[in-house]
């Protein structure tokens, strides 16, 4: 069903380490409600991977997410983050997650959300305002610091919400459909920070989404999922040059991996439950 | 430059017309009487019902002239023990004190119901129920018990203030406790951020706005909390102690005089918690000011976060 | 993913069960037999009651765990109505061990003796503080209040001139407007619905405004689009939108118009009522009397309420709150 990876050349090689940072063995989660939403999953990433889940509704990707955020225990198997299991790895805090929704509270002004957890995590108060402050400059919000949530669009919301993710620099991203809520034009450009963001600070980004467009454009490996049971398909890899631009989605090879994802999702009847 | 606001005119013709049509009301409503009471032979300064109207003892409307004797002889001087000016300060004290009682109890309640679900289902519905139930009508015998254990003087009457204000505030914290979004919880849970962290970051502000919408409601339940139990018991101070005093001696006037005091009283008392609100929620001032945001925070059209 | 209970937990339930049992004994035992004694319990015997009490606290505390994710609402209340209980025995144990006088605060049973003994005159005042004065008061009220604010929702000039003062009299104290009111209308029931009546007037023209005029301009464009007349767009439209919240502003009203109508006999009443009642047994420590007299408002306050809310449910099964 799936071709386990070993080393992958598809990478770019300067951040590979033989060690995979996520390591998911035949992994199962079945609901209280007898629903299967995810069967025998296996999945290795590593080091500095840009990873996307993609599939239909129902197909586990957002499951098989929590299932490493150790926001849900799984039914069977086993899940590794960097040699820990999930619950070690999120007590010493492995990884930044980012929601579907931009969560930021509403109370807070745009910096004191992204010193949220550093607050939380108790880091000294000289090195919160610091922090933070340069994770809004990443994201291009250093001018927005006073303002308050409902004051910004959509998209610079979710990037208020990235920079939060960034702030306790964790090496681990994972994102749920972040760019979902947005407008095509918003999501093209944030797609396109995002890779930015992931060369500058050589995260590991696992990244959920529906859209063949963004996971092509985006990943180094495409996981296509697909429901009822929720399953890994296969594993398709991307070799687009890198950095990628605005062009990149005219390439040949783009429609040709964008062919390959879409067969693979029909196959496992994917396209039946797409809105 | 402040703009006016565009309920200011229509206010403004409403209310003249209010004041229009209350002489004529006024007289309809006491000429009857005044006939009556000329009939009766009874000693008036006056010689026709029409005359007389503006100058019952008992009036059923009274004469704006009469109102505003009677507003002169209550208001001043000041600091008179039997002027309104003392007597509202007392009531409302009493009502504030028993607000902040009220809260206190009602935050821990609050936190009772949301950390545990075996406490929510024993006592919630008791809750819910009393707020269904004339809470009020316990007031006069509190007084009378409090009385004997020797709680005396302005003390029972905030107590039973915040009897009265305690629910719809318990209720209203609770909301507010539960009311991040799952989302929001998960975020924390991937800081492994404590449950006391939770409550500190995340539930307590967001309660924020539910307690002061409690608190508009609760206020004016708690203001007539603490003038019911002054009227039921002996009080020396307060509003509801003038308001049994005229009612007794049926002086009429003084007793519209009290009423339009008392009213203003209430809309001041919840004025106050609007600026409260207003002063300690920062983030909603902003969203709700009509006035236009500074250029470069003009990016958006969306409603916001929440 | 809840967890499955566990053998710990039935234990737990099990222990809980036990723990409700015994503190219920040694309540009820202590009441049987201290019923005929007239001096204040030992020390001892005082600690028992607490020990009681708190044993019976702790047992409901885990008992209540079991019913945590019960769907059925009658067996869900199980616990609210062992802890009702609790609390009854409990005070009732304690106000024999202390022997506080009937006349201070009456014990539960005394109570219930006292509430068959005068249940007579109780339903008299019931049918004149309820019936008369708050239903006919409630039903005038609400009858104005929609009817304001259809007119307030029609005309901006009306929603800009009257509303503001619709919103700010609803934070005034009802109690200041009794006194003059029964002065004005006479001591007889008329004086309390029409004090009923303005109390529930405003809360349920706010609410019944914000539904009319809170629809969705798509579907105020429907209308349009279906060429539809102003009475058809209130008919098919706003009034449907603003059931939930007339619904809000009825259920709260019940609760006012109870306020409303006992604080109005607090200032003058013609030798009937509830509030009369409560206010003349009070000044001559008949608590037996009061407390009965509680009980019946309480029951028939939230009798009403649940007839409106039933009401609510069948009208507005659609809305959200109900799904």
């Amino acid at each position: 069903m799936m071709q386990s990876n070993t080393p992958n050349t598809h990478l770019p090689s300067s951040s590979l380490e033989v060690r995979p940072i996520v390591s998911v063995r035949q992994v199962s989660m079945i609901f209280q409600t007898g629903t299967v939403a995810l069967k025998n999953a296996n999945l290795e990433i590593a080091q500095g991977e840009f990873i996307s889940l993609i599939g239909p509704s129902g197909c586990g990707k957002t499951t098989l997410l929590r299932l490493l955020a150790d926001l849900i225990k799984p039914t069977s198997g086993t899940i590794q983050i960097g040699g820990k299991n999930p619950e070690e790895a999120r007590k010493s805090r492995a990884y930044g997650y980012v929601f579907q929704a931009p969560t930021l509270m509403e109370w807070r002004t745009v910096l004191s959300n992204v010193m949220l957890p550093l607050e939380v995590m108790n880091f000294p108060a000289s090195e919160r305002k610091a922090r933070a402050e340069k994770m809004l400059t990443l994201v291009g919000l250093e001018k927005f610091a006073r303002h308050y949530p409902w004051q910004l669009s959509g998209g610079m919301q979710q990037r208020v919400s990235i920079a939060r993710a960034l702030a306790f620099d964790p090496q681990l991203l994972f994102m749920d459909e972040p760019f979902g809520a947005l407008d095509e034009i918003t999501r093209e450009n944030l797609n396109l920070e995002l890779l930015r963001l992931w060369r500058e600070t050589g995260k590991t980004i696992i990244f959920v989404t529906h859209s063949i467009p963004e996971a092509v454009f985006l990943s180094t490996r495409i996981v296509v999922m697909t429901p009822r049971p929720g399953k890994i398909e296969t594993v398709i890899p991307v070799d687009l040059p890198q950095p990628r631009t605005f062009e990149t989605r005219e390439l040949p090879e783009f429609f040709q991996i964008a062919t390959e994802v879409r067969e693979a999702l029909r196959r496992g009847h994917g396209y039946e439950v797409t809105e | 430059m402040t703009r006016i606001s565009p309920h200011l005119g229509p206010m403004l013709v409403v209310a003249l017309i209010t004041l229009a049509l209350y002489w004529p009301l006024m007289y309809l409503a006491n000429i009857p009487a005044a006939q009556r009471a000329l009939d009766t032979g009874a000693a008036l300064p006056c010689k026709t019902a029409f005359e007389c109207a503006t100058q019952l003892r008992s009036p059923v409307l009274p004469s704006p002239q009469q109102l505003w004797n009677g507003f002169r002889n209550l208001m001043f001087p000041l600091n008179s023990q039997s002027a309104i000016p003392l007597n509202a300060l007392v009531t409302a004290l009493e009502t504030i004190v028993g607000l902040l009682l009220a809260a206190l109890v009602g935050f821990f309640f609050a936190i009772g119901m949301v950390a545990s679900r075996a406490f929510e289902r024993s006592l919630l519905p008791w809750i819910v129920a009393s707020q269904t139930v004339p809470i009020i009508a316990i007031a006069p015998m509190l007084v009378v018990v409090l009385g004997q254990y020797g709680v005396q003087g302005w003390l029972p009457k905030a107590i039973i203030a915040a009897y009265i204000a305690f629910f719809p505030i318990a209720i209203g914290v609770a909301k507010g406790l539960k009311s991040p979004d799952p989302l929001s919880l998960d975020l924390m849970k991937t800081y492994n951020a404590s449950n006391w962290q939770t409550y500190l970051k995340l539930r307590f502000p967001a309660s924020i706005p539910y307690l002061f919408t409690a608190f508009k409601v609760a206020m004016t339940a708690a203001l007539i909390g603490a003038i019911v139990a002054e009227i039921s018991t002996i009080s020396f101070q307060g509003i509801g102690k003038m308001l049994a005093e005229n009612s007794r001696a049926s002086d009429v006037v003084a007793m519209w005089v009290i009423m339009l005091s008392s009213a203003v009283l209430g809309i001041l008392l919840v004025a106050l918690v609007n600026w409260l609100e207003r002063l300690l929620t920062p983030w909603q001032r902003v969203r709700t000011a009509a006035t236009p945001l500074p250029k470069q925070a003009r990016v958006s059209e969306r409603g916001g976060a929440g | 993913m809840v967890a499955q209970p566990t053998k710990s937990a039935w234990n737990q339930a099990l222990l809980g069960w036990v723990l409700l049992v015994v503190g219920f004994g040694i309540l009820f035992w202590f009441i049987a037999s201290w019923w005929n004694q007239t001096e204040p319990a030992s020390g001892p015997q005082k600690l028992l009651i607490g020990a009681g009490f708190l044993l019976a606290a702790l047992g409901i505390a885990w008992v209540a765990n079991q019913f945590v994710n019960t769907p059925n609402p009658v067996i869900g209340f199980t616990p609210a109505a062992l802890t009702l209980l609790v609390v009854v025995v409990t005070a009732e144990a304690l106000l024999r061990a202390y022997q506080v006088p009937p006349g201070l605060i009456p014990t539960p049973s005394r109570v219930l003796s006292t509430f068959f003994a005068v249940r007579d005159v109780l339903l008299q005042d019931a049918f004149q503080t309820v019936v008369l004065e708050a239903l006919v008061g409630y039903l005038i009220g609400c009858g104005l209040g929609v009817f304001t604010a259809l007119l307030v929702s029609r005309y901006v000039f009306l929603e800009r001139g009257l509303l503001p003062y619709a919103t700010v009299f609803s934070s005034i104290p009802i109690v200041a407007l009794a006194p003059v009111l029964v002065k004005m209308v006479g001591i007889d029931w008329q004086s309390k619905a029409v004090i009923v009546a303005i109390t529930v007037f405003f809360p349920v023209v706010v609410n019944t405004f914000r539904g009319l005029s809170e629809v969705s301009p798509l579907s105020l464009d429907l209308m349009r689009s279906y060429a539809a007349g102003e009475v058809q767009q209130y008919r098919w439209l706003r009034l449907p939108n603003a059931l939930p919240f007339i619904f809000n502003a009825l259920k709260l009203g019940t609760t006012l118009a109870m306020i409303g109508a006992i604080v109005g006999e607090f200032f003058g009443a013609n030798g009937q009522g509830l509030g009369f009642r409560i206010q003349i047994e009070a000044g001559r420590f008949g608590f037996d009397i009061v407390w009965s007299a509680i009980i019946v408002a309480s029951l028939i306050g939230i009798a009403w309420y649940n007839l409106v809310a039933w009401l609510e449910r069948r009208l507005t099964g659609w809305h959200v709150s109900f799904r």
